[in-house]
Parts: C-alpha cells; structure tokens; sequence
C-alpha cells in the first residue's frame, strides 16, 4: 500500500487503541462491581469471589433500623420526579423569555448559567448557613430540592435554547396570520414542535438530581436521600452491600434514560406524520 | 518532459463500496488549457476532480501529471491547487496569512514569503483587506482570495470545483471573465468542473461531458452543442430537440427514421450505418429549425404554437407536435411575424441540420 | 421588525421563576457564605463584627495553604491528561469512524457510563485499587510486579486514575462539537497547499477546536476543584482537597472558617475560569 496511506491507517489504529483502552477503563470497574455483588455469604470486595448468590441483594431487603435503603431510594425517586418536572417547566419559560432577548437578556443568561459553575457543596453550604441564620429547618423535599433545582435547570435551560436556536420562527407568523392567538401559537404549534427538547430536558433534571449528592450533603435534613446514605458508607467497613446498591442504582437510572429515549423518539415520530 | 501533457487520466476508475463513481474515464489535458467537466450532479466530474487533487484513491488506472505517474502521491505532493466551492477559506487566519499558506508549506524563505504575498494581494486586488478575516469578506472577495491562495504556489494544474457556484448571480458573469484572463495571463491549466452549460460553453477550450460516471463526449463548446454525439449530450444541451424512432432504410449517405410525429431524413454517422428496424435518435438545435420552410427544408412536421418567450435578440417558441411533445424553436426577434399561441403551422429543416447519435453503451 | 418582538412584558414574567430561584437558592447563600467568612465571632448572629483575621489564619498555617495547592495542581495535572485523551477520543470519533452505526454504538458505549452515578462509579474503583485490588492482582498474575503495589488506594495516584475515568469526556463532548463543525474541504484545501497531515492539524483542526478546548478544559478545571468525594473514597482521610477541608471544618463546628475555605475555592475557581476565558467566547458555541 502506498506509504502515507499506510501513516494515516497508524494513526487510526493508535487513536482507536485508545478509545478502546478507556471504554475498558470506563467499563470494567462497574462490571466488576456487577459481578462481585453476586458474592456469596462469606464473601469480601474484592476477588476471588466466594460462590455465586443473592445473599448481599437480600440483605439490602432485609429491613434493618440504620441501614434500610428503601426509604431513602423512594425519597431520591420522588425528588428526581419533582426536579424533571420543574426543570422541564421552568427551562422552557427561562428558554421562551430569552427569545425576546428582553433587557437584561445577557446578565440572565449567566445568572442561570452559574448554577453549574458554582460548587456543588458550597452551595448547598449556604443554603445551610442561611437556613441556620433563620431557623429554618432543612428537608429533602424543601432545601435539598430548591439545590437541586440551582443544578438542574441550567442543563435545561442550555438545552431549550439550542432547541429554540434551530426553530423555525415563521411556522409561529404562519399560524399568527391565521388569527391564532399567541397563547394558541405556543400550545398548538411551539410547544409539540420543541417537546423532544423538554423530554431532554426532564430527562436532565431526573438524572441530574438522583446521582446528586453534593449540593445535598449539607443542605438535606436527618431524612436521606439514596446517594448520601452511600456516600456516608464511605467511612466504614466496605462490604458487598454496597455493590448491591451500586449496581441496582445503576440500573434505576439507565432505565430513566431508557425511558425517556423511548418517549423522545415516539414524540418524533408522531411530529413527523 | 514539455510536450507531455500537464495532466493524463487513463482508464481511471472509482468505486465506493459497490458504487461506481467513475468508470474507465481516459482524458488528456494539453499544457494551458482550459478544460471543464461539465455533467449533471452525481455523474463523477466532482470525483474525477478529487483524484486528480489526489483527495481520492484511484481504483484502477492511472493518474499522470506532466508525463509523471501520481497515483501514489499524497495531495501534499502534487504540482496542483484547488478551488472549493465553498472557497474553503481558513476562518481562523487573515487574508494575508491565508494566502501566504501554501509558500510557508514549502518552506520558502521567509524574505520571499513576505515580497510574493505582497505582490499577489496587489495582483489580485486584495491588499486592502489584508488584514482581514474571511467572514468579514463578501463572496466577490472570497473568491479572490481563494483564487490568490491557490495561485501563489504557481501550480502547474488549477482544479476548480464549482468555483463561482456560491456567487451572486449578478458577480457570476464578470468572474467567469476575470478567471479566464487570469487562466490566459498565467498559462496554466485549469480543470473547472460545473453543471452549468453556460459556463462550460463560454469559458472551456474543450467540454468534457460526464454521466453515470463515464465520459459521453470531449469536444469544443461548438462540437458539443452542434453536434452531440449521444441522446444525453442532445438533451443536456439547451436549445436542443430530440426525436426517438426507428430506422426505415438508409437513404446513400443518409437514413431514414420513423418516428411518432413522422418520417426524417438525418445523415448517417461517419462508419456503420444502422440497420432498418433499429431503435435510433437523432436531434435538431432548436435555433435551426424555421417556421418558413421552403424546398430546402426536407423535413417537415406540423405543430401548434403553445408559448412564446420573448428573450431579447430572440424569440423562443414552444411547439406542441400530433403526439404532444414539445418541439423548441429560436429566430432572431427583427426577422419575420410573432407567431401566436394557438395557431397551428408547418415547421422544418433541413437533412443536414439533424444529428443522428451514437448508439447508448451498455454499462460494463 | 418582527410582531412576536413586542413581548417583553411577557418575557419577563416567564423568566421570573428561575431567575428568582437562582437568587435564592445560589446566589443569596453564595455571598452569605462570603459574609460568614469575615464574622469576628464564632456566635452565630448578624451583628457579628467583620475581621480579615479568619483569612489571615488560613494563609498563616501552612498544612491549609498545602491543601490549597494542592487542590490547584491536582485540577491541573487533571486538565493535561483528560485534554489530551479526551481530544484522542474526540479525533478518532468525529474524523476516523464513518459508519454511522459504528459512530452510535462508540457514543453510547462511552456515554452510558458517564451517566451513571459519580458516587457509584467512584465506589466499583475501590476494588480495583486496594493492595488485594483488581489492579495488583493483575500486576502479579503477569508477574510485572512480585509484591502488591501500594501506591493506589490512599495515593494521589488513585485520585487521578479514577478522576481520569470520571472526566474525561468533558473535555472530550466540547471539542467533538467544534470538529463536527469543521467543513471537509478545509483541511482539503490545506492538503492543496502543501500541507502535510501534521502541519493540517496543528495549523488548521487545532486552532479550529480551541473553542471546544477550552469548554472542556474549564469543565475539567471546575469539576476538581470542586470534587471531594473521590479523595475521600479514594484517598481515605489521608488526602484532602479543598471541598474536603470544608467538610472537616463544618462537621468540627468551624463555620467561620469553613466558609473561608468555601470562599478561597470559589475564588480560585472564578480565576481559573476568568483564565480560560480569554481564549474563547463562550456564548458564540450556542449558535447554529
């Protein structure tokens, strides 16, 4: 083969060595953890494995006075469903107001744009100290959600506006000429149009806020959330448990992303016919 | 090697995957010519340009630039420059940067860089904006610009893909002028590939029509448009009628050929003459055809007029024959009377004036 | 101009509720936290006298200023290894795969574990870097080594193998935007011009995704400042960053001076950004 030819192939095989290297790198410590999960009773964290069971999958079940994680897994569901909603919501209020490039449109931009700037635990700092100042008491469902949205919403807001960025700006003068009303235009024909780009943007919000844990850890109150009571296993004994929990969490949040991938691609579909 | 020729495609072949996109194309360009490939999209000219530039591996064949075989030789080797359509111009540099590119590649003297940058932007009428980068650049002075940056490493071959496709219509006219003097100036040869007819005609020294990935004909504007060697050519040739029939008999020199509108005599191909019964085409330039025949006018066919364009120095008319097709004819606009649409009349020309084409090649 | 122009009474109702959330849920606690770190007094009350001494103490022991530097050259060491992978991966994804097919499933593969819990992720590293971890005993089994490494688990070393995994693709996600948006014919055209392969990407591709670059770069740079949970996990109580100073000040009932802490990485996070910055414009990369 002609010798440059042969160069550029090199370069490929080098460049595809190391694609190959990482998705190991990435892949094989959260298969590992899968599979030592399934150690048996006598099993440690790391290999060589002691048999094959359930045993640290039923332990989790198995109901116990510190370390059930039922309640704080159904906590960190129903604040991710809360964040998906808001997000979704607030993201495309945010997105519409800036198509108008109202005064003070940039400084905005920014203000929601810092939420992923700032650091996580810093924020969740203050809103501590702040609560503390007033004597407010702090609760998943309230401070830990009001962080959880400061993180949340500027993944949505950024996906909003690039949605709004590609959109066609005369399909709303088409239906404005005829006669609709401007609330109609938005319903009607803005909103089905950008719908995958909210589903995105739910899809950020649930995400975002399951897997969060350190706009959490000071801002939540005695009630836990999933990922504080795994980062608080952090100091102790390390044990298969926690594999478990790893690998069913894992779980819970590709099938949100399952979910809605399916749901992104059923509402294309139906704005394509 | 002076009397080689600057460029010589043989046999040359490109598939992808099981894509065919150029098939067994063999073409010479002679030292300072000005060729055009000249075809509807996808039929390979862009391709065969990509090989030439070495963009491309060839698949078969062989690629040759002044007597020199070049299949092997990266784009970065080859004594060319190209032209993009889009004019690729780096958005990252300045105009001068940009057109100082291809000397600093060659690792010439910096001095030298400096006084033929300068003398180029001044040749091209580009210094003013030196400093500037090509987004502030209007598409007249892009095209400028690209043409300099090419230029500058004096090529022996220019390849120009689409070169004035992105311009405003009202730029195109005086481009096509300005490129062609600059190609005259310099003596180099340039390789334009286009779609547009007009500019291959007015432009090429010789017209080199491509479809389905083969060559259909190699000839100069005159050749082409007069006297198209196959159906395509006849139809991708404004101003052109085509007529499909078969052949009655041959006529000494000349056949006859039945069609649905009527029976015409064309003059036979030089060799073979076809045989009766076989499936002919033959076609007639629209400017040729008369609405005043006379006894010189040995084909005759009646029509009805169904539009007139009024173009200036001439008149189009529209022609519907018995079957419905369409006929075109062009007169001069100060000779004879407007016909009306509507009215029914006697058209003609004479045996010599059609054109009888090759037979269509089987795909290999 | 343009009828739907006339809103902005209405833009400003619609963006109300996120702006006012970001007031007070980021940016009111934010400067409080700045507040904080000047009171006098360790009571906890507004009337507080205001004092730079908090900050003078910090700058005064020198195992804090370690922690600070060492936070800072951890974020950089982070950005050359994730910026010279994460671009190898970005190249070979964006100019190397053609096959649509192939493009999906390389994107999904290295995507997928992105999006699973950071927490998690850092936890399935544990059983990979302890001395009975997966690493040494695939070190033994190829008889590289003939004793257990200890240089993993409780080192800076196991911090930076597995913030490598974590981060990688944010300087990765940035610069396969900007190469996407690179037309075919320019690097075609530099090829034209003499141009070798080298000299195509170091004067044209590269300049060409220093925007993405630098996004990815400032991403890299905030996520490890700001990390703590990897050197907890990792690094056990024997290493500590600046996130993880505020832990440790917080929960021994320093709040002052944790919020000293707070403010200094916020500081050092604002420079490192105001840095990058000068490079690029951030705002132009939303447009089509």
């Amino acid at each position: 083969m002609i010798p440059w030819r042969v160069r550029q192939r090199l370069v490929a095989a080098t460049l595809g060595t190391v694609v190959g290297l990482f998705l190991l790198y990435q892949w094989l410590p959260l298969l590992i953890m899968a599979v030592l999960s399934f150690t048996g009773p006598e099993g440690g964290t790391t290999f060589p494995m002691r048999g094959v069971s359930l045993h640290w999958y039923g332990e989790l079940f198995r109901v116990q006075m510190i370390d059930d994680f039922k309640p704080p897994m159904a906590r960190s569901v129903a604040l991710a469903l809360a964040c998906s909603i808001t997000t979704a919501t607030l993201s495309v209020a945010a997105a519409q107001a800036m198509r108008a490039r109202f005064r003070g449109s940039g400084v905005y931009f920014y203000l929601i744009l810092l939420g992923v700037m700032a650091p996580g635990l810093l924020v969740g700092f203050g809103v501590a100290l702040l609560a503390r100042m007033f004597g407010l008491g702090l609760a998943w469902y309230s401070s830990t959600f009001a962080v959880h949205i400061v993180w949340t919403l500027p993944f949505g807001f950024l996906t909003m506006l690039a949605v709004f960025n590609r959109f066609d700006r005369r399909l709303e003068e088409a239906a404005l000429t005829l006669r609709a009303t401007r609330w109609t235009t938005f319903w009607r024909i803005t909103f089905p149009l950008v719908l995958p780009g909210v589903i995105g943007a739910g899809l950020f919000g649930f995400t975002l806020s399951y897997d969060e844990f350190a706009r959490s850890l000071f801002a939540t109150g005695p009630e836990q959330t999933l990922p504080l009571v795994i980062y608080a296993q952090f100091d102790r004994q390390l044990q298969p448990t926690l594999y478990a929990i790893g690998t069913m969490t894992t779980i819970v949040s590709l099938g949100a992303v399952t979910v809605f991938a399916l749901l992104f691609r059923l509402v294309k579909r139906r704005n394509r016919i | 090697m002076a009397d080689r020729p600057d460029l010589e495609l043989i046999g040359v072949t490109k598939r992808f995957g099981a894509f065919t996109a150029v098939r067994d194309v063999s073409l010479a360009v002679e030292h300072g010519q000005f060729v055009c490939l000249l075809g509807p999209s996808g039929c390979g000219k862009t391709t065969t340009l990509r090989m030439i530039a070495g963009l491309e591996e060839v698949d078969a064949g062989e690629i040759r630039i002044a007597g020199v075989r070049v299949n092997e030789r990266p784009p970065w080797q080859r004594d060319i420059a190209m032209m993009f359509q889009d004019f690729a111009l780096f958005p990252h540099m300045t105009v001068a940067r940009q057109v100082a590119f291809g000397l600093e590649m060659l690792r010439r003297p910096a001095a030298e860089i400096r006084r033929r940058v300068a003398e180029t932007l001044g040749a091209f009428d580009i210094a003013a904006f030196a400093d500037r980068k090509p987004d502030t650049l209007s598409g007249g002075q892009k095209q400028r610009v690209a043409l300099a940056r090419a230029l500058i490493t004096e090529p022996r071959i220019l390849l120009l893909d689409e070169p004035i496709g992105s311009l405003d219509f009202s730029l195109r006219e005086a481009v096509m002028l300005e490129l062609r003097d600059v190609q005259r100036r310099l003596g180099i040869s340039f390789v334009w590939v286009t779609h547009d007819q007009n500019e291959a005609f007015s432009l090429g020294d010789r017209v080199v029509v491509m479809t389905h990935a083969r060559i259909e004909q190699v000839g100069t504007p005159e050749d082409i448009a007069e006297r198209p060697r196959t159906r395509f050519v006849a139809t991708f040739v404004q101003g052109t009628n085509v007529f499909d029939g078969t052949v009655e008999r041959a006529e000494g020199d000349h056949v006859r050929v039945r069609t649905a509108t009527g029976s015409f005599v064309v003059p036979a191909r030089d060799g073979r003459p076809p045989d009766p019964g076989e499936a002919v085409s033959f076609s007639v330039r629209a400017a040729l055809v008369t609405a005043q025949p006379g006894g010189e006018h040995v084909n005759q066919v009646g029509a009805v007029c169904h539009a007139v364009e009024y173009l200036g120095a001439i008149r189009r008319y529209d022609f519907r024959l018995v079957d419905g097709r369409s006929l075109k004819l062009e007169e001069f606009t100060g000779r004879g009377r407007r016909i009306a649409e509507g009215e029914a009349i006697t058209l003609g020309w004479r045996v010599e004036d059609g054109v009888l084409h090759a037979p269509a090649e089987a795909p290999a | 101009m343009s009828p739907l122009r006339e809103r902005a009474a209405v833009s400003y109702v619609l963006a109300a509720p996120g702006g006012l959330w970001m007031l007070v849920a980021l940016v009111a606690p934010t400067l409080f936290i700045a507040w904080v770190s000047f009171w006098a007094s360790r009571t906890f009350a507004l009337s507080n006298a205001l004092t730079l001494a908090n900050y003078v103490k910090f700058f005064t022991r020198p195992a804090y200023v370690r922690v600070l530097g060492d936070t800072v050259e951890q974020a950089i060491v982070m950005m050359l290894i994730t910026g010279v992978i994460g671009y190898s991966i970005a190249y070979f994804l964006v100019v190397h795969v053609r096959r649509p097919a192939f493009q999906l499933a390389l994107f999904l593969l290295l995507v997928v574990p992105f999006w699973t819990s950071a927490l998690i992720r850092t936890i399935a590293w544990i059983p990979f870097l302890g001395v009975n971890g997966v690493i040494n005993q695939a070190l033994l089994l190829l008889g590289i080594v003939d004793r257990p490494v200890e240089a993993f688990l409780f080192t800076r070393t196991g911090i930076t193998l597995a913030q490598t995994s974590f981060y990688t693709l944010l300087a990765t996600g940035p610069v396969v935007y900007t190469l996407r948006n690179i037309p075919r014919s320019l690097p075609e055209a530099a090829q034209c011009l003499h141009a070798t392969p080298l000299r195509v990407f170091w004067r044209i591709v590269f300049p060409l995704t220093l925007p993405g670059v630098v996004i990815g770069q400032i991403l890299v740079f905030l996520n490890v400042m700001a990390d703590f949970a990897t050197a907890q996990a990792i690094g056990g109580h024997k290493l500590a960053f600046l996130g993880n100073l505020v832990i440790l000040l917080y929960e021994s009932g320093q709040l002052t001076f944790a919020a000293v802490v707070g403010v200094l990485l916020m500081i050092a996070m604002l420079l490192g950004v105001a840095v990058l910055l000068k490079v690029v414009d951030i705002r132009r990369l939303g447009a089509p």
